[in-house]
């Protein structure tokens, strides 16, 4: 299995930290458009995510069109932990902690 | 927001058309969403990334939706024609597979890294000629070393080696176990730390420093058990007692086939006097930032002060420093890249050959392609089809040529001790030759895909094409003219094969055509050292010696037994100057052009070895110690040392004691003998006299033997001899003489045992190629050719027509090829004995052979255009 790339690990990170629909995604990694939307695909093509439209209702009540949000599946998360467990032996010594 | 909603629009137009609705929805709720907190220029940027989002899908669908129809279409189309995929994987095989094959061998031989740290940093230091070419491994003299070491800076590390092989009693059967004395810094050029205990160091230099020895892992294991408790202990080598100090890592075998490193010292005596003996090798290890040329300057201004300083021994010197793998393989490596060359001639002709079955395909596919023209196929996606189906064939036939590869490899591998090719038995199939082939079958798939495609893409003129496809129409002049010249390259590049495997065909039958001057058959060797501590004086020795002999000959299969210090075959080399003649001393000059190789002998090696003395007699019992020293000449020398007049009963002195402590080499002649290649058929001759054993008695020498009926079955009658006598002797290099012929040509044998087999290959598969254009010649002109039939033309004619195309094929291949080969054979020169490049011989046989072929090829495609049958060829309209 390919380990994830930087991109798809801070992706999928703010996915799974609560970040679920591509806007938020990007204003949390600070990533661009461009990339993350082509991250996202790519995570939902490869299993590791899966994405579905919000609650009509519920966007009606807010006055405005419902948007597609992004959860991270379980083998998403594996790959996710496997990547992150790998990044971290990458960091200087006395670094190697949980990156915020 | 408004041009936000312009861009996702335009930007949706690149998405994939079933999801550009659920994609569109996406973007607009998103834009919508943040509308509310970000500023418009923020949203615009953003909207610009819905561009690579939609661009990214339709790639990333377009990618693996062609891929997997290609795929299946290219596997669909494959098992329809099962024979076409089988010659073609087949064929393909062949090539890759051999070309891996070569390819391992020369990267294990000539290109990887030797397993040392920064290997590029060690060097070779050669002690060449002033003038004239650089040559590897020129051996330096004591002296010599120890001033290059003191004058230089270039070095952070240099050594002295003296490799040979020692023997070693007191642990079971005695064994000669091959052995190098080395200088302190030796494990320090290397840059290799010891696995138990420690290496040999600066300390070790000193005379009367105690006797050690390090052990190789290979040893270790073989005979020590594994067990690291051994350091400490004693060897006897040599008939001296040395302590194990320390084991090396496995793998570390330098100078190759090392077992044993014992301590190098230089007396002080030795270091005064011994300027002009030449027997260590030098390596070195570089500074880091010290480059090569930089180094070569510096050595070659030090060697130049020697030579101002010690004109008698150093006026012509020179120095050459090359990388170490360059010096341990430079001699095979010209060898190896022509063979390397060679086989790459056979993946082309492999490339162009099924290039041209996938153009003959690709006329019988005609329709098809043009049907899915019509549908809609675009050139580029009907090419893509076409390379998919190649890429499918190659790696088939990359996955079959390696299982070829692996198979070979190991057969090279195993080949080593004949053949004198060093490292060659770590020939394998490693990430290298991998990544090689996969080059190759990729680089395969492209050649000989892409002509084919790009033929059948290129008209894509469907009615045109569907009709040909139909057979109504014959096909195009041009395809034919491409197919055509597809082949004449084919055969250009087979004829530069076939002269390249004519000319060594040629050398080699030359080269065992060559008499050397012995009789090989049934004559049986091996070797015996005799320590210096035990057999420490000339009377110890030559007694001994004799008594061996004499022993040996009791066996009623022997019918003769001689010794030689020198035996011919082995790269044996003594050479002495002569310094007196009939009492005259000679000038330096003189001595020097008289130089002469020496060989100590007992009085049967003549008759053993069947060589000729011609006039006067060999050596006799009474020619011994304390008698007056006598000597055989050989031919050479009796016109090198007399080149005037006779040289019977003439005296000379050798410019050696041959370490025999009192009388210099040399005596009046008594006999002369004819010349022997002593370095194999395309050595040189070189002067060579001959001493008594019994009055120069040297402590190393061969036995041999000449048996009455089988020499194998008198070595272990001899081997029992040899314990009984002294058990501390071990026998080794137990050889006969006609394994040592067979050896002195092994190399040109591999050689051209593999360029003949490529040349077939290519032969073959050039035949194949004028066959197939013939028969599809045939089969689409049978309309054409029932037409003339028809119209009074014999079939004499017809035959007549299909033979001299395939002969004009071949000539145009041949006028090409021949062209080709005068260019290339230049670089097979120099493995080519007594026949030049441009031989006429091999030029004509190489035409009028392929000629044959041709003709031959043409014989079915001629029989079946003649049983064309008029009516049903018209019928079948």
């Amino acid at each position: 299995v390919r380990r994830l790339s930087v991109t798809s690990v801070s992706v999928l990170r703010a996915i799974a930290d609560g970040f679920e629909y591509g806007f938020d995604v990007i204003d949390r990694t600070g990533l661009p458009s461009g990339t993350v939307y082509p991250a996202l695909s790519r995570l939902e093509r490869d299993g590791y995510a899966r994405s579905a439209w919000e609650d009509e209702q519920r966007a009606f009540r807010e006055g405005r069109p419902a948007r597609r949000y992004y959860r991270i599946t379980a083998p998403g998360t594996r790959a996710l932990d496997d990547a992150l467990r790998y990044y971290r032996t990458l960091l200087p010594l006395g670094r190697r902690q949980e990156p915020s | 927001v408004t041009s936000c909603d312009h861009l996702l629009r335009l930007a949706a137009a690149l998405a994939p058309h079933d999801i550009r609705g659920s994609w569109l929805r996406e973007w607009r709720a998103e834009i919508a969403y943040a509308q509310r907190r970000q500023d418009d220029a923020t949203l615009v940027v953003r909207c610009l990334g819905a561009f690579v989002h939609a661009a990214w899908l339709r790639w990333d669908r377009w990618r693996i939706e062609m891929l997997v129809q290609d795929l299946k279409y290219a596997l669909r189309t494959l098992t329809r024609k099962p024979g076409f995929a089988a010659v073609t994987i087949l064929t393909l095989a062949v090539g890759i597979g051999a070309n891996a094959a070569i390819f391992s061998a020369v990267r294990a031989v000539v290109f990887r890294p030797l397993p040392f740290p920064q290997p590029g940093q060690i060097v070779q230091i050669s002690s060449t000629k002033a003038q004239g070419p650089q040559y590897y491994g020129g051996a330096a003299s004591p002296p010599d070393y120890t001033d290059w070491r003191t004058n230089s800076a270039s070095f952070s590390e240099m050594a002295a080696i003296s490799a040979g092989s020692i023997p070693w009693s007191g642990h079971g059967p005695a064994e000669q176990v091959p052995s190098a004395n080395v200088t302190g810094g030796f494990f320090n050029v290397l840059g290799v730390a010891p696995m138990y205990g420690r290496a040999i160091g600066y300390e070790d230099d000193a005379m009367g420093a105690p006797d050690v020895v390090v052990v190789s892992h290979e040893l270790w294991t073989r005979r020590l058990g594994s067990d690291p408790s051994v350091i400490g202990r004693t060897m006897m080598l040599d008939g001296i007692t040395r302590r194990i100090v320390g084991i090396m890592p496995a793998g570390l075998s330098y100078p190759l086939g090392t077992e044993l490193w014992i301590p190098l010292r230089f007396s002080s005596d030795v270091l005064a006097t011994q300027r002009g003996a030449h027997y260590l090798d030098v390596i070195a290890r570089l500074r880091p930032d010290v480059a090569r040329d930089a180094a070569q300057a510096e050595m070659s201004t030090v060697v130049r002060q020697l030579a101002a300083t010690y004109p008698r021994t150093n006026g012509n010197k020179g120095v050459a420093i090359f990388g170490l793998r360059e010096a341990m393989v430079g001699n095979v490596r010209p060898a190896l890249l022509v063979l390397l060359g060679a086989v790459g001639f056979v993946m082309l002709i492999v490339c162009v050959n099924v290039a041209s079955l996938g153009l003959t395909r690709a006329v019988g596919r005609s329709r098809e392609l043009a049907v899915r023209a019509a549908l809609g196929a675009g050139r580029s996606r009907l090419i893509n089809a076409m390379l998919v189906e190649s890429v499918v064939l190659a790696a088939a036939g990359g996955v079959a040529g390696l299982l070829l590869a692996n198979w070979a490899a190991q057969g090279l591998a195993a080949l080593d001790s004949t053949l004198g090719i060093p490292m060659l038995d770590e020939t394998r199939v490693d990430r290298a030759v991998l990544l090689f082939t996969a080059l190759v079958s990729l680089s395969a798939a492209l050649l000989f895909g892409t002509v084919p495609a790009w033929h059948a893409a290129s008209r894509l003129d469907v009615v045109q094409r569907i009709r040909e496809g139909a057979g109504t129409l014959t096909a195009g002049k041009e395809r034919q003219r491409l197919r055509a010249g597809l082949i004449v390259l084919e055969t250009a590049l087979a004829v530069v094969l076939l002269v390249g495997a004519g000319l060594m065909m040629r050398s080699f039958l030359r080269m065992t055509g060559v008499d050397l001057g012995i009789d090989t058959a049934r004559v049986q060797t091996f070797s015996v050292s005799l320590p210096e501590t035990k057999y420490s004086t000339p009377e110890s020795r030559a007694l001994s010696v004799d008594t061996l002999l004499t022993r040996l000959s009791a066996n009623p299969d022997v019918e003769a037994v001689g010794a030689v210090a020198g035996l011919p075959l082995t790269r044996f080399s003594h050479g002495y100057t002569t310094s007196t003649l009939d009492g005259r001393t000679l000038s330096d000059a003189e001595q020097d052009a008289r130089t002469v190789q020496v060989r100590v002998v007992t009085p049967q090696y003549f008759q053993v070895l069947g060589i000729p003395v011609v006039r006067g007699r060999t050596f006799a019992e009474a020619d011994r110690l304390g008698s007056a020293t006598v000597a055989v000449v050989d031919e050479r020398a009796a016109a090198v040392l007399w080149p005037q007049g006779d040289a019977l009963g003439h005296r000379f002195e050798l410019g050696t004691r041959l370490g025999q402590n009192g009388r210099r080499a040399g005596g009046e002649v008594i006999g002369i003998a004819r010349p022997v290649h002593e370095l194999g058929p395309a050595g040189p001759l070189r002067p060579t006299v001959y001493l008594a054993h019994a009055q120069f008695p040297v402590d190393f020498i061969t036995v041999t033997m000449k048996a009455r009926a089988d020499e194998a079955a008198l070595v272990e009658p001899a081997r029992t001899v040899l314990a009984d006598f002294d058990p501390d002797l071990p026998m080794f290099r137990v050889r006969s003489m006609e394994q040592l012929a067979a050896g002195a040509v092994a190399q040109p044998r591999l050689y051209f045992t593999l360029i003949l087999l490529f040349a077939g290959a290519a032969m073959l598969l050039a035949a194949i190629g004028i066959y197939g254009v013939l028969m599809h010649a045939v089969s689409q002109r049978t309309r054409e050719i029932g037409i003339r039939l028809a119209l009074g033309a014999s079939r004499h004619e017809v035959v007549t027509g299909v033979v001299c195309h395939a002969a004009l094929l071949a000539s145009a291949g041949l006028g090409l090829g021949v062209l080709f080969a005068l260019g290339a054979t230049r670089y097979v020169r120099s493995l080519l004995f007594q026949i030049q490049p441009t031989d006429a011989v091999t030029y004509v046989s190489v035409a009028a052979g392929l000629l044959l072929v041709a003709v031959i090829a043409s014989y079915l495609p001629a029989r079946r255009a003649s049983c064309i049958d008029p009516a049903t060829a018209l019928r079948n309209e």
